[in-house]
């Protein structure tokens, strides 16, 4: 019971002191790709602080609804990614063997990507409270974005999870640990979720639904304050999901959670690094893009998983 | 007898209301709501009971048979409970317009001909009261006139063909079996011979096919409930169409049976193969026509015939968890669309009657109620964790993915972040964004219209924390087709490999949001503003001008758009249309002169004449 507990407080905790420091590290990359110097990587950790001490007009119990939904979403979420460790034995307890999934029981993979919509449901709502045009237009965009990623989304997962035949994260996680990793057993499926990775997160080249220039932040254009605070946060945690998917999907996850981070550190420089020399790209070519090369590649995966079977 | 009863309850409140409505309106109102709710209360009670009862012994020689068991208990239920909200809403919904009467009590005699259709015990009952049924939804299609009419035709005609289909059916049981009881044909059928068997399927299911509008047999839906009126839509949309279900699910695992069934047909071309695909088929393309749709209830109409497709894809796969699946996803569609119609039919009530989706917006903060729980009904639609949506359509995608099938899996989730596409612009077209300075003395839903909505909401919360309550029924009626059982708990599944535990999930949420919101109100404070003090960089947004709810989602639409014409729909008219031609050149023999009829006489009889020498017939 003490062990369960520890558990659901620790994995939270990890992903959001993980989050803030994604946010503060990719300022940092991105000025040095630049060549500037950067913020310092506190700066996120000072800019929430900040923003939950300033003043913020509200347009009702939907508006902030929506925000508090959207985090306590991203970090339920997190309780049913396994960040690190192997496969416990049966009836034994799990943080004993250092994996850290305590619902890793309840629904699997299928969970995870129906829990994934309630952050941007969650937005979507909150800014469609307001009657910002800029709002609806950026939630347009979202949904739009969502639905590019998804397909092909759903055709690496559904690959990876016909490959090895269950639904459950970490059980896929431990076959992996047993033999190759995801990216040597389902190449082109690890190829494709690469190459949406910026998509899901929201990163460029597309970066669509915030745009600051074209549509003032779009969904978060009337949040200020300690709302846009828990959205900042927020985002940092939908990046940590993301990636920590990524990594269990096919970078066999970790051994424990210190070579977890490390290899989420990994694929995030790898991410930091395309997003950072790359313009923003429109909508319409977001899903081009999406529906063309990353979902070829999942089909192709998928069709060789079928027949090898 | 419980089938008995309900039966003589609903045809005969029926007719009383009918004369009430002679008498007066508040009385015919009060009976309506009153044998609606008795009749749910009545088969609340048979739940458990089994039982048989001959109520004709002799008709032609054929014994007419009503029986209850588990099966018939669940869809009786759900066909009552949505039927009574629908006549609760209708109060308000109905008052003062002149079709009242008739409204209340063809609705009743629709939820007779329904409840006839799952308690009957043999054929030819079943075929019986699934006439009452399509004549009275005609009737009640067509009720508002003007496109209605063409809707209500085009309805009748479709239906006409799946009866034909059906009778033929029929026909060829009596004769090839001689019997007519579910139970004797089921065991006629063991020993048929494969062709027999599939003939009995295509011809049944042609009309089942029809009535749940599955694809390319939908034609006739989005103009149906899109017409009629939206208490009907709600019982439309939520039961009737479930009749189709209810069809299939008797025909393929109480007459067929299970084992029969999958043994029909090898490989690909395999009988439940092929209805998986059309199942795929109804889920994907039907969603994404209802993300183009502007007209509030047409959306939800192909939104219905996507979810449809769930549910015949859960039937049709025929393994435990899919098939509950499927008849858990029966019951969560027809809350949920039960409850969109219903919310759908109170803003078109109060804003005078506009469904167009650009024309509305901004109505959240007038109507909450009614906002509220068409968001819950929305989030069951798509299948979001806490709602009723999500455990069936878990079920299904985890079986289409362990089984191997991960192409119909895709589809399936395809299908859901359609739906996510459509619910969300429905919301946001009618409820969020700007409210347009037309609707601006737009009140308040009156109670009548809340509490149908709010039962119906709390429903989709309840089954969706505690998803054993309807999983226990569901996994009885899968137990009696010689299904594997299911560890059905409370909170969800318990099983070695995946098991569900919604509890889980609950209580995770409920900490979370909890966490967060303490930590919100840790920070500054500030004021609320209306909702048109809004940022626009300066300058200010002008009120009721910008509002972004026309061809919401424009960049997706002018790419799918083109692939997404109703070719089928197309094909049926030009069908039609050529059927009317062949009628237009028979008309031409009728020329009005005497002598050409003279003329036809004397042919006809030289043709008999000669037949008659050269093969000596007779």
């Amino acid at each position: 019971m003490v062990t369960r507990i520890i558990q659901l407080v620790l994995s939270p905790v990890i992903a959001l002191v993980v989050a803030v420091l994604f946010l503060g590290l990719s300022r940092k990359i991105v000025a040095r790709i630049h060549r500037r110097y950067g913020p310092p990587i506190y700066q996120p950790i000072i800019d929430v602080i900040r923003l939950m001490t300033q003043h913020s007009i509200s347009h009702g119990a939907l508006f902030e609804l929506g925000v508090v939904f959207a985090l306590a979403g991203s970090l339920v979420t997190v309780l049913f990614i396994p960040l690190g460790g192997t496969n416990a034995p049966p009836g034994s307890y799990p943080l004993a063997h250092g994996l850290l999934c305590p619902l890793s029981s309840s629904g699997g993979l299928l969970v995870v990507i129906y829990l994934m919509l309630f952050s941007p449901i969650s937005i979507a709502l909150g800014a469609g409270a307001s009657a910002n045009p800029n709002a609806s237009i950026g939630v347009s965009r979202k949904m739009l974005l969502a639905l590019a990623y998804e397909l092909p989304f759903l055709l690496v997962i559904l690959a990876i999870m016909s490959h090895y035949g269950t639904i459950s994260i970490a059980e896929i996680v431990s076959r992996q640990q047993d033999s190759a990793w995801g990216v040597f057993s389902v190449p082109l499926a690890a190829v494709a979720a690469f190459l949406i990775l910026p998509a899901m997160v929201g990163i460029r080249p597309f970066d669509v639904v915030g745009a600051p220039q074209e549509i003032a932040s779009g969904p978060l254009v009337e949040y200020g304050g300690r709302y846009l605070a828990l959205l900042t946060v927020q985002s940092g945690v939908h990046l940590f999901i993301v990636i920590a998917l990524f990594v269990d999907l096919f970078l066999g996850g970790g051994v424990n959670v210190v070579t977890f981070l490390l290899k989420m550190f990994a694929v995030f420089l790898a991410a930091e690094l395309v997003s950072a020399v790359l313009p923003r790209v429109r909508i319409e070519n977001a899903l081009k893009f999406c529906w063309t090369w990353p979902t070829g590649l999942a089909l192709a995966q998928m069709i060789i998983t079928v027949v090898s079977r | 007898m419980l089938p008995a009863t309900t039966l003589i309850v609903a045809f005969a409140s029926a007719g009383l209301v009918y004369l009430a409505g002679k008498v007066h309106a508040r009385l015919r109102d009060l009976l309506a709501v009153l044998s609606s709710l008795v009749l749910v209360g009545l088969i609340g009670l048979g739940y458990g009971a089994w039982g048989e009862l001959v109520y004709v012994p002799d008709f032609l020689g054929v014994e007419l048979v009503l029986r209850l068991n588990l099966l018939a208990w669940f869809f009786a239920i759900t066909v009552a409970a949505v039927v009574s909200l629908s006549t609760i809403f209708s109060l308000t919904y109905m008052r003062r317009k002149p079709s009242a009467t008739f409204h209340y009590s063809t609705t009743l005699a629709v939820e007779g001909a329904m409840l006839g259709i799952v308690f009957a015990g043999d054929l030819l009952s079943f075929f019986i009261f699934w006439e009452i049924m399509s004549w009275s939804a005609y009737l009640l299609i067509s009720c508002n006139r003007g496109r209605a009419l063409d809707a209500g035709l085009k309805y009748i005609i479709m239906s006409l063909v799946g009866s034909c289909a059906m009778l033929i059916g029929l026909l060829a049981v009596y004769a090839g079996l001689g019997v007519l009881r579910i139970p004797l044909v089921a065991e006629g059928m063991q020993a048929a011979s494969p062709g027999f068997v599939l003939l009995v399927l295509l011809t049944f299911g042609l009309a089942f096919g029809i009535k749940s509008a599955m694809v390319p047999l939908h034609t006739w839906l989005p103009d149906a409930h899109s017409e009629a009126a939206s208490p009907f839509s709600a019982v439309l949309s939520g039961v009737l169409i479930k009749m189709g279900i209810y069809g299939f699910v008797l025909l393929m695992y109480a007459v067929v049976g299970l084992k029969l069934l999958l043994g029909l047909g090898s490989g690909w071309l395999s009988f439940h193969h092929v209805l998986c695909w059309l199942g795929a088929i109804t889920v994907v393309i039907p969603t994404f026509i209802a993300v183009l749709q502007t007209d509030a209830k047409r959306l939800l109409a192909w939104s219905s015939i996507g979810q449809i497709g769930y549910i015949i894809l859960g039937i049709s796969f025929g393994t435990p968890l899919a098939f509950a699946g499927a008849i858990f996803h029966a019951l969560n569609h027809a809350i949920c669309k039960g409850l969109l119609f219903l919310a759908v039919g109170a803003v078109e009530h109060n804003t005078g009657g506009v469904r167009n989706l650009n024309d509305l917006g901004g109505l959240a903060k007038r109507m909450p109620v009614t906002f509220a729980c068409a968001l819950v009904a929305g989030l069951g639609l798509i299948g979001i964790p806490l709602t009723s949506g999500f455990v069936p359509k878990w079920l299904i995608y985890r079986t289409l993915i362990e089984e191997g099938h991960p192409f119909l899996a895709l589809a399936a989730l395809i299908g859901t972040w359609g739906a996510i596409l459509y619910v969300y612009k429905l919301l946001h077209n009618i409820f969020l964004g700007q409210l347009p300075e037309k609707h601006n003395e737009v009140r308040c839903s009156p109670p009548s219209m809340r509490i149908p909505l709010l039962l119906f909401g709390l429903a989709i919360l309840v089954f969706g924390v505690a998803p054993g309550i309807p999983l226990r029924a569901v996994q009885g009626i899968g137990a009696t087709f010689g299904f594997a059982q299911l560890k059905v708990t409370l909170w969800g599944l318990a099983s070695e490999a995946g098991a569900l535990n919604m509890l889980n999930i609950c209580f995770a949420i409920v900490i979370a949001f909890t966490a967060v919101f303490l930590l919100m109100r840790l920070g500054a404070k500030g004021p609320r503003v209306s909702q048109e003090d809004s940022y626009a960089a300066g300058s200010a947004v002008p009120v009721g001008r910008y509002s972004y709810t026309v061809d919401f989602y424009s960049p997706l639409s002018h790419m799918i758009a083109p692939y997404l014409k109703d070719r089928v729909d197309q094909f049926y008219y030009w069908l039609a249309a050529r059927g009317r031609e062949i009628a237009d050149l028979t008309r031409r023999m009728y020329t009005g002169y005497a002598g050409t009829y003279v003329l036809y006489i004397v042919s006809f009889l030289a043709l008999l004449i000669f037949l008659q020498l050269v093969w000596q017939i007779w």
